[in-house]
């Protein structure tokens, strides 16, 4: 049972082809680490999957839902997508406590006591219960991006999207957010990655795809994939990477 | 070299002096200067002050026309009674958010050490005399402080500097809590009204001006009012402060409502001839509000309903005919604006009114907007108390007052919601937005209130006519409005993209995450710029004279200096002009000083 289905994804920025037709599946419970040089639209093609950017040919079905312009699918299926941005995105005017409930509260439509006493459990998920009450910018990087995995969890969402969460981080603080997917990825959550982060990948995933100037160039498991690419092009990003 | 010595690298005041006012011949030169301009723009301001030929009765007598014009003597316990609910509000709220913060018996001291530091040295600089022109174009020279006076003054300042800079060491564990502190010092003003002597005006049987017994106090009409005050404001103080101990969580909601809800309370108190006239009350106004509030109430109720939902366009269609053919016919005005406001609740509670706490609170804005709305259609178009032979009654600071406030309550939400439509992207809206923004801000102020003296009623329903002081709060409203508009587009503006894919990315519609993530960061950064405009209004205010309305600066130009019962006042601008000057700084300083630690609060959160 594929949670996620592409067909044929194309996608122009004007005249620019950013996505040239891609065609996956994601099962229940997967994780799929995508990697690739950058310009190769990774972040389009996963940013196409909760619709913060629109296809302009092609099919993509997210849990059963078609993705078109309705505008109760897209909301429907955002509620079921959480996302992890490069750069946190958390809300900066509110605190730790708030930007995790916002979302259940006027989306899900829960009560404060309950959303609060959730976001709690999040919190200590992640490691970092003693900062609720703080405001974003008085956290660390590391600190903040735990936060907004918590903030994507808050919705309970069946799959989670991260784009590149780690790269905008200092290399000590990488581990501890590395360490939270993780965890995610133990408790079964469908997951995208984004990342250059190799040791993630291989420990981690379910399968590797590799993206290049719009296309898959090559998906294959983890083993496979770092020790035995098929692809040449593959092998370059490999050899220049690690 | 004397920067080298002792005093200047071991002392810390010497150090201060040496490291701020000398640390190079530039700023040596700097300083000096700067102290000689300061000096002498001081004598040469007490000099003024003091001069014999100054009337200062013609500020101290006229306070009240000052204050309120010609406000009828019979009624003056109105505006009693609305300074009274601004200080029960305020002590209510001084009490409520105390923040606990505390000051030691040093720290007070220190600050007393300041004040007679400062109170010595002026003294000190005083002049001794100052130059009076004579009728025949020579210069006499007066003494106006005496070498006694100085001495009676400075001596016991001197002492009392010396006593603090010992005293501001002790060593005593008591603190004090800041609020009570303030409210003490405010205390003592009241109280110095009792003692305190300010020159004013006794007239003998035959009309003589009778120059003022100095032992006689003289704030005799006011200060038994202002204790009364006081007490009430420290009594709600107390309460406050026992509502905070005991965590009740609603006040928190209701203190800023109840602000808001203040000066429209206090305007309608002020400026309407009887205070309520029960028949309309009953008959119109209870009746209305409660049909249209259930109306509403069943319109959030039902607003996420599915079955519902389907119709939901034709519903909107059909009710904005409705409203239109409403706007049309010849109904009473109140009606006309309640449908309108329906439509809009219409129209926004499917996005807002999708939780439960969406539902209440998007029902207590319903019914609390509802009322300001009966209240202020009613409060417009009723009549005024007495009219004098100036043509109004309302006037001087207390007009300046409700302009500021008015333009600024009224002209805020207008600026918001024609910023986020011109910043929408819905072609029809964008342009009429940016259209209105655009024609308001290309027209000088000044030419506005001439349209709202002469040609506003031309553009109102018929039926509806309005008072000028309204018509002018109107254009305000726009003007400020089209400005604010500006401000908040560009604060819009400054809010990176990755915010907008946040909210999107957790599901939110486009209501909330305009309102809930948008908005507040952007009004959070130009809070600044807010501050500067509604202090520009404030004191754009005065123009309002220009149609014949009297605010302070009329009264202070014009009206004084035209008096000639019971005393002549005939060309005293200038004890006006200071005074005045004096009065609009003490404003703007208090209320730049207030937002920047309201500034200073909110950057909590600053990335
Ligand atoms: N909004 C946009 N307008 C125009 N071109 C865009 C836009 N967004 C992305 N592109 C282009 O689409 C291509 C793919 O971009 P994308 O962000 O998906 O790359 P990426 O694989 O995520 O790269 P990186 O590793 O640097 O993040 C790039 O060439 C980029 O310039
Ligand atoms: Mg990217």
């Amino acid at each position: 049972m594929s949670i996620i289905k592409t067909v044929d994804v194309k996608k122009w920025f004007g005249d620019f082809q950013a996505l040239k037709g891609i065609s996956m599946e994601v099962a229940e419970g997967e994780v799929l680490v995508i990697c690739g040089p950058s310009g190769s639209g990774k972040s389009t093609f996963i940013r196409c999957i909760n619709r913060l950017e629109q296809h302009q040919e092609g099919e993509i079905v997210v849990d059963g839902i078609e993705l078109t312009n309705d505008l109760k699918n897209i909301e429907a299926i955002r509620s079921e997508v959480g996302m992890v941005f490069q750069s946190f995105n958390l809300f900066p005017h509110l605190t730790v406590m708030q930007n995790i409930t916002l979302a259940p509260i006027w989306v899900r439509k829960k009560s404060r006591s309950e959303s609060e006493e959730k976001a709690m459990e999040l919190l200590e998920r992640v490691g970092i219960p003693e900062q609720a009450q703080k405001f974003p910018g008085q956290l660390s990087g590391g600190q903040q991006q735990r936060v907004a995995i918590a903030r994507a969890l808050a919705m309970e969402p069946k799959i989670m999207l991260f784009d590149e969460p780690t790269s905008a981080l200092d290399p000590e603080m990488i581990k501890e957010v590395l360490d939270a997917m993780k965890e995610l990825a133990e408790s079964g959550m469908t997951m995208i990655v984004v990342t250059h982060e190799m040791g993630f990948a291989k420990e981690v995933a379910d399968r590797v795809m590799l993206f290049d100037e719009g296309l898959m160039v090559e998906e294959n498991t983890p083993n496979e994939f770092f020790d035995n690419p098929k692809n040449d092009r593959t092998k370059l990003f490999l050899s220049q990477i690690l | 070299m004397i920067r080298d010595s002792k005093f200047f690298i071991e002392n810390p005041y010497g150090r201060w002096v040496r490291d701020n006012l000398f640390s190079s011949s530039s700023s040596a030169f700097l300083t000096f200067f700067a102290g000689f301009m300061v000096i002498y723009s001081y004598r040469g301001i007490v000099g003024f002050i003091l001069n014999p030929e100054r009337m200062w009765t013609s500020v101290t007598y006229n306070m009240k026309l000052y204050m309120i014009l010609a406000y009828p003597d019979e009624a003056m316990i109105r505006v009693w009674l609305s300074v009274g609910l601004a200080l029960i509000l305020g002590g209510l709220s001084i009490g409520f958010y105390n923040s606990g913060k505390t000051i030691s018996l040093g720290g007070i001291f220190q600050k007393l050490f300041t004040i007679s530091a400062v109170i010595a040295i002026l003294i000190a600089l005083a002049p001794t005399n100052t130059n009076v022109i004579q009728n025949d174009g020579s210069i006499e020279v007066v003494e106006i402080i005496p070498q006694d006076v100085r001495m009676l003054i400075l001596g016991p300042s001197l002492v009392l500097t010396l006593a603090f800079f010992f005293l501001r060491n002790v060593k005593i564990k008591n603190l004090f809590n800041t609020a009570k502190v303030n409210l003490t010092y405010f205390g003592l003003i009241i109280a110095s009204l009792y003692f305190i002597k300010i020159p004013t005006i006794s007239l003998d049987s035959s009309g003589e001006r009778i120059i003022p017994d100095p032992f006689l106090p003289i704030a005799s009409t006011t200060y038994i009012p202002w204790t009364i005050l006081y007490v009430g404001m420290l009594l709600f103080f107390f309460i406050g402060s026992l509502l905070k101990n005991r965590d009740i969580k609603i006040m928190a909601r209701l203190i800023p409502i109840s602000w808001f809800l203040c000066p429209l309370f206090i305007f309608s108190w002020i400026f309407k001839k009887p205070l309520v006239e029960l028949n309309t009350v009953f008959s119109a106004d209870i009746p209305s509000i409660l049909v249209f509030g259930i109306i509403g109430f069943l319109i959030i109720r039902f607003s996420d309903n599915e079955s519902v939902g389907v119709y939901r366009t034709p519903i909107n269609i059909g009710f904005l005919i409705l409203s239109v053919v409403v706007f049309l016919l010849p109904l009473v005005f109140i009606f006309k604006a309640t449908m309108v406001l329906l439509l809009l609740l219409l129209v926004v509670s499917p996005a807002i009114a999708t939780t439960k706490e969406g539902k209440r609170q998007l029902f207590i804005v319903w019914v609390v907007s509802l009322f300001v709305l009966t209240f202020l259609i009613r409060g417009a178009s009723s009549d005024t108390m007495l009219v004098t032979p100036t043509g109004s009654i309302f006037g001087g600071f207390s007009l300046t007052w409700l302009l500021a406030i008015f333009g600024t309550y009224a002209s805020f939400p207008l600026g918001l919601a024609l910023a986020l439509g011109r910043t929408s992207t819905l072609p029809v809206i964008r342009i009429i937005c940016t259209g209105i923004i655009e024609i308001v801000r290309s027209v000088p102020y000044i030419t506005w209130l001439f349209f709202a003296s002469v040609m506003l009623t031309v553009f109102l329903p018929a039926g509806v006519e309005f008072n000028l002081i309204i018509r002018v709060l109107i254009l305000t409203a726009f003007f400020s409005g089209a400005y604010f508009a500006e401000y908040i587009r560009g604060g819009l503006q400054s809010i990176p993209k990755g915010q907008y894919e946040a909210a999107n990315a957790i599901g939110m519609n486009p209501f909330q995450r305009i309102f809930l993530v948008i908005v507040p960061q952007a009004l959070r950064t130009i809070i600044p710029t807010l501050v500067g405009s509604v202090i520009t209004s404030f004191k754009d205010s005065s123009l309002v004279a220009i149609i014949g309305l009297f605010d302070i600066l009329r009264i202070g130009t014009s009206v004084i200096p035209a008096q000639s019962q019971p005393v002549v006042f005939i060309g005293r601008n200038l004890e006006q002009l200071v005074f005045l000057s004096f009065f609009f700084w003490v404003f703007t300083f208090v209320f730049s000083r207030r937002s920047m630690k309201f500034e200073k609060r909110l950057g909590l959160g600053e990335r």
